[in-house]
């Protein structure tokens, strides 16, 4: 049902102590972790662009990060006039602020090869998350989706017109990938028939046929990973702060502590949703699988190294493609997000729901459930390929009537042609006007 | 599975937990909600072949749409032949089909099929976007089949937005011109604003019966003293109703929206979303308000006669056809309002009164609006004056739109007299002073009524045609068609028909807990 | 952290207390913002205000106890709702700063009417539920209590929905399409 066991009886001074430690611990933890993503990124691209990257400060460039970050803190805050000065203030927070109160729903440790994730102290039985909400999943789709509020708000307050244009486009963006991001958790939410993060851990801890990976069938995990990159504004979907296109993006118009705040916010999601990633679908911090011969440890800490190490594979995935993979264009965002994500993690749940009602033996086609289950296997492959086929008719058709009335608009009318013609005569070649000029000049 | 039983083994305790209370899959009676699934199926259907066959398609979407419409007809008729089984109750009350809602959803799919007849023409020749247009009709036909048997709150609601929110868009369909634009944002707003109350009034209901069922609603309504809470829970929920139905003083939307909305659909706004209205109010006032009739009487007297007078002083002023069928449909509603002035006593006898109206009301004028849609084709305008000569150039057509007039007027023997003649018995059965002066009101008023409607007549007969020009109208198919199934209904449901029409309609009794 | 474990248990005084004045701050919170929802001459800020009004309503879902509802509420109306309602706003007139042209004459009769409505709302509920007392050991309203209601009795209005949305969409698509 969700909950820390210690909440089960009564709230007490102390339990709400630990609370707040928990709170306090987390938050340094979410700070620190980002710190060294923004270092980690940025030496992983270099090497993969075969340069060095930052190197001096601290032991590998460790300290690069921190070094930036003072360095900003002391430069000048600049507010534009024409900014609504409360809203562009308020702005960096209201991005922060999601990343961090999702993190708190991320099981990081404890140990799940045998027990159920939980530890002791002072008499009190906690889980290691800051707060394992009953309603889990949704809480971490409504805080993904008021992310958005940071940059939307940070463009509009900016009183610029590329920032605006930019808020637009992350609006639109984060509505259009929500739906797949959403659809795609269903999958998940069917296997794990809860809500609760820690639950799900549990309920993948044990066996490679029960990390929801492999018990959802791959595809939503493609699907969530594609649009959770989509909703991070990360490349290849980083239309928001296209610099060919929009300045700056979003936050041309920030400076100083202000615009740190956003570049903290947008590591913090990255290393939120990789944390999410790894609790949804690859166990958390429990093991992927049975390890045959060797026995580890039943701590705590193996739980958090297992965590970690899940985290790190995600987090270099995310630099991968952004150090690989060129932006999309916008129709091609929209295009592949509705045309594609959707419909497929939509057709996906349908059939792993027939899947689990057939392997319940729920249907009763043939006595046995292995029976149903094929043949809801075959029917669903067939209804989606009949739908497929069917969306794949329709675009054809919708084509080929696009292509015939632009021609018969461009038959109709006909002065298209003359006044692209009559363009180029007033306007000429550069040349020809000059020696025009000239032999007026002459005269 | 491997998974869950390993966690079973190892842990118990948590698996406990996490277990949930086995989902019990309720019982569909499949015969029973056949009409809805037909034309749920039909309308995807259409949706699918104009996706896919684009401009190929065009022109068999209003024939498969009117297919669908007589295709979800068939249940109904069979429903209706299995007297023995009726009411069939689902999902725990909350979804009943009896004779009453069967009745109903006869009438909304015959007026849908007759929308459709007279829309072909029109969409085709206007260029509109006629293929979703089609769409949107049968989802909102599909929500008025779910309002008739709808049972409890949240069925109402849904079923009403389903029958509204096509409405508002078709409403502004003809985009071009600014008064089919006003007209739609007109009709949402008001339409949006009247959800709202309703939607208050209803959480407040479901406040205090802790459940959404409209019997559950009764029960609690009907025990202990009345409380100020019982009233204004009523009266926001009537008020969000009167909107829908265009009572006085929630009509003020109807005539801008009637005159800019394409011509067809105004004929569905004024009968079918209309009724669809009456439906659910039929439905929430007397399953579940009948203990607190003392407050819903008055209400709906003061409605009623509001309603009716008001719509018919404006009415006689109009000069625009369509703005004076809408403002006559205001009155109408007036009309079909009065029986809920005294349902306390007789609401059996109440509700077969308006299910009557309704049904004779469809006919008389969807035929109207028929010809006024035949006739504009020729003349190209919605003035009265413009009708002047008619029975010169298309005698059959001005005989038609006399029929339908003097049933509007409620004289003898086209139907509409019986409609009204069941309102004055319901009203004056009883003998209370409420009901009688409502009657009177109401007689007063169809004398009024008369006026306009003769005003129409004396131009279509005396007067000479305004441009002289005395060409043949032709009326194609569909409108003849059109022309034919109103004519007929409209004739025989004030004659020859009274008889088995009453039986139906009685049938149509409530049959209230 | 989770309501879960002020509810299932049975309720202290003190709990009743921190209960109640969470209830009252947030009530505080959401009719301030309110009213400066409809007072403000900024577009953009009437939508922020309006922001934490249902913030507001969502956290007093969570006090009941109803933390599905709560979700959805700010899933739907925060996540949803409001982004598209300012997305069209920033399309149409982001203006920074405040419009005049926001005010109309008939604000006061309007102000009239609401505290009218105010005081007779207020008073019928009051008189109505004033003595009425939450229950001492809640169940929290679960998931799937929800889930099993839409799939059961609600199963009608469920599927309505979905035609609902779908002709609404096809019904825009035609209207708001430049051709």
């Amino acid at each position: 049902m969700g909950g820390h066991p210690f909440l089960a009886d009564g709230v007490d001074f102390g339990d709400v102590l630990l609370s707040l430690v928990m709170v306090v611990a987390a938050f340094v933890i979410c700070l620190v972790a980002t710190m060294l993503m923004v270092w980690f990124e940025r030496k992983v691209v270099s090497r993969l662009q075969n340069r060095i990257g930052p190197n001096v400060a601290g032991p590998f460039g460790l300290l690069q990060t921190l070094a930036d970050g003072i360095k900003l803190f002391f430069k000048e805050d600049i507010i534009p006039t024409r900014s609504d000065r409360f809203v562009f203030q308020l702005a960096p927070y209201l991005s922060l602020v999601p990343a961090f109160l999702t993190f708190t729903l991320v099981p990081i440790a404890g140990d799940f090869s045998g027990g159920n994730g939980s530890s002791t102290v002072f008499g009190r039985e906690f889980y290691w998350q800051v707060a394992d909400v009953p309603v889990g999943i949704l809480f971490f789709l409504a805080m993904s989706s008021l992310g958005i509020y940071g940059i939307m708000l940070a463009g509009w307050s900016s009183g610029s017109k590329y920032p605006l244009l930019a808020s637009v486009r992350a609006s639109a963006q984060a509505i259009s990938y929500e739906a797949a991001l959403g659809l795609s958790l269903a999958s998940v939410l069917l296997v794990a028939g809860t809500l609760s993060t820690h639950d799900i851990v549990l309920g993948q801890a044990g066996s490679l046929q029960t990390l929801n990976v492999v018990a959802t069938g791959f595809v939503p995990f493609v699907v969530f990973l594609i649009a959770g990159t989509a909703e991070l504004n990360r490349p290849p979907f980083d239309l928001v702060e296209a610099e060919q296109e929009l300045v700056g993006g979003f936050h041309t118009e920030y400076s100083s502590i202000r615009f740190a705040l956003f570049f903290l916010a947008e590591f913090m999601n990255t290393v939120t949703m990789g944390a999410i990633i790894v609790t949804l679908f690859f166990g958390g911090p429990a093991p992927l699988f049975d390890f045959p011969f060797i026995d580890f440890p039943h701590a705590w800490w193996m739980g958090f190294i297992l965590f970690f190490a899940k985290l790190l594979v995600f987090l270099f995935i995310f630099v991968w493609f952004r150090a690989s993979l060129p932006r999309l264009r916008y129709d091609q965002l929209m295009d592949l997000g509705w045309k594609l994500l959707i419909p497929l993690s939509l057709g996906w749940l349908l059939i792993l729901g027939g899947i689990r009602v057939a392997r319940d033996g729920n249907i009763g086609i043939v006595d046995d459930s292995i029976g149903d289950t094929i043949i809801v296997l075959v029917l669903g492959g067939m209804v989606l390929a009949v739908g497929a086929s069917l969306i794949m008719l329709a675009n054809r058709n919708a084509r080929s009537e696009r292509l015939r009335n632009e021609g018969l608009v461009a038959v109709a009318n006909p002065d298209l042609g003359t006044s692209r013609a009559a363009d180029h005569a007033t306007t000429g070649p550069p040349g020809a006007s000059h020696d025009t000029a000239q032999v007026g000049a002459d005269h | 599975m491997i998974g869950a039983n390993l966690l079973g083994s190892s842990f118990g305790g948590v698996l406990a937990q996490i277990e949930q209370t086995p989902f019990v899959r309720p019982h569909i009676d499949w015969h029973a909600v056949a009409p809805e699934l037909v034309l749920l199926a039909g309308g995807a259907l259409v949706t699918v072949v104009d996706v896919i066959g684009l401009e190929k398609v065009r022109r068999i979407i209003p024939s498969l749409t009117s297919l669908v419409f007589l295709a979800a007809f068939v249940p109904v008729l069979t429903l209706w032949n299995q007297q023995g089984d009726l009411p069939r109750v689902m999902w725990d009350g909350a979804y009943v089909v009896d004779n009453y809602s069967l009745v109903l959803k006869g009438l909304f799919l015959l007026s849908g099929y007759v929308i459709v007849l007279l829309s072909t023409n029109y969409m085709l020749e206007g260029d509109y976007y006629d293929s979703e247009y089609y769409q949107l009709i049968s989802a909102s036909v599909l929500g008025m089949l779910v309002m008739t048997s709808a049972r409890d709150l949240v069925s109402i609601f849904v079923a009403i937005e389903l029958v509204s929110i096509p409405a508002y868009l078709m409403a502004a369909w003809r985009k071009r011109d600014l008064k089919s634009n006003e007209a739609g944002l007109k009709y949402m707003l008001m339409g949006v604003f009247a959800s709202a109350l309703l939607l208050y009034g209803m959480s407040l209901l479901y406040g205090m019966a802790a459940s959404t069922k409209l019997t559950d609603i009764a029960a609690a309504l009907s025990i202990g003293e009345s409380k100020p809470i019982f009233t204004l829970a009523i009266v926001f929920t009537v008020v969000g109703f009167g909107f829908k139905v265009s009572a006085v003083p929630f009509h003020t939307w109807a005539p801008d929206t009637y005159e800019g909305a394409p011509t067809p659909l105004t004929a569905f706004l004024a009968v079918a979303s209309k009724a669809a209205g009456f439906v659910a109010l039929l439905n929430v006032v007397i399953i579940g308000f009948p203990g607190q009739a003392d407050v819903v009487e008055p209400l709906m007297w003061v409605l009623a006669a509001a309603t009716m007078t008001v719509g018919n002083l404006i009415a006689i002023r109009q000069t625009n056809i369509v703005r004076m069928l809408a403002y006559s449909g205001v009155a109408q509603a007036g009309y079909m309002l009065a029986p809920l002035a005294v349902f306390g006593d007789r609401p059996g006898q109440a509700t077969s009164a308006v299910v009557t109206y309704l049904v004779i009301y469809a006919a008389m004028n969807l035929g109207a609006f028929a010809v006024v849609i035949i006739a504009a084709r020729k003349t190209g305008s919605g003035e009265i004056s413009s009708y002047g000569g008619l029975f010169n150039y298309a005698p059959g057509l001005t005989v038609a739109m006399t029929l339908f007039l003097f049933s509007l007027a409620g004289i003898p023997p086209v139907g509409g007299w019986y409609a009204k003649f069941e309102i004055f018995r319901v009203l004056t059965d009883g003998g209370s002073g409420a009901g009688v002066s409502l009657a009177i009101i109401a007689a007063v008023n169809s004398v009024f009524a008369a006026f306009y409607y003769l005003a129409i007549l004396k131009q279509m007969w005396f007067m000479p045609a305004p441009d002289g020009d005395h060409s043949r109208i032709s009326i194609p198919p569909s409108l003849q068609a059109a022309l034919g199934v109103t004519v007929f209904v409209t004739i025989v449901t004030g004659s020859v028909l009274i008889g088995p029409l009453s039986d139906i309609t009685k049938l149509a009794d409530l049959a209230l807990p | 952290m989770t309501s879960l474990g002020i509810l299932a248990a049975e309720m202290t005084n003190t709990e009743v207390w921190v209960t109640n004045s969470f209830f009252l701050a947030i009530a505080a919170v959401s009719i301030l913002a309110a009213l400066k929802m409809v007072t403000t001459d900024n577009v953009v800020h009437a939508a922020l205000y309006l922001l934490i009004v249902l913030a507001a309503v969502a956290a007093v879902y969570v006090i009941l106890g109803a933390e599905f509802a709560a979700a959805t509420q700010i899933l739907v109306y925060i996540g949803a709702i409001m982004v598209l309602l300012l997305f069209g706003v920033m399309l149409t007139r982001a203006q920074i700063g405040s419009e005049t042209d926001l005010d109309h004459d008939q604000k006061w009769i309007g102000a009239l009417i609401s505290v009218v409505l105010a005081a007779v709302m207020g008073y019928s509920l009051w008189e109505a539920f004033s003595d009425a007392k939450l229950p001492d050991n809640r169940v929290p309203q679960g998931t799937e209590a929800v889930a099993d209601s839409i799939f059961g009795i609600y199963i009608v209005p469920f599927e309505a929905i979905s035609v609902l949305l779908l002709a609404a969409l096809i019904g825009a698509v035609v209207v708001a399409r430049r051709d």
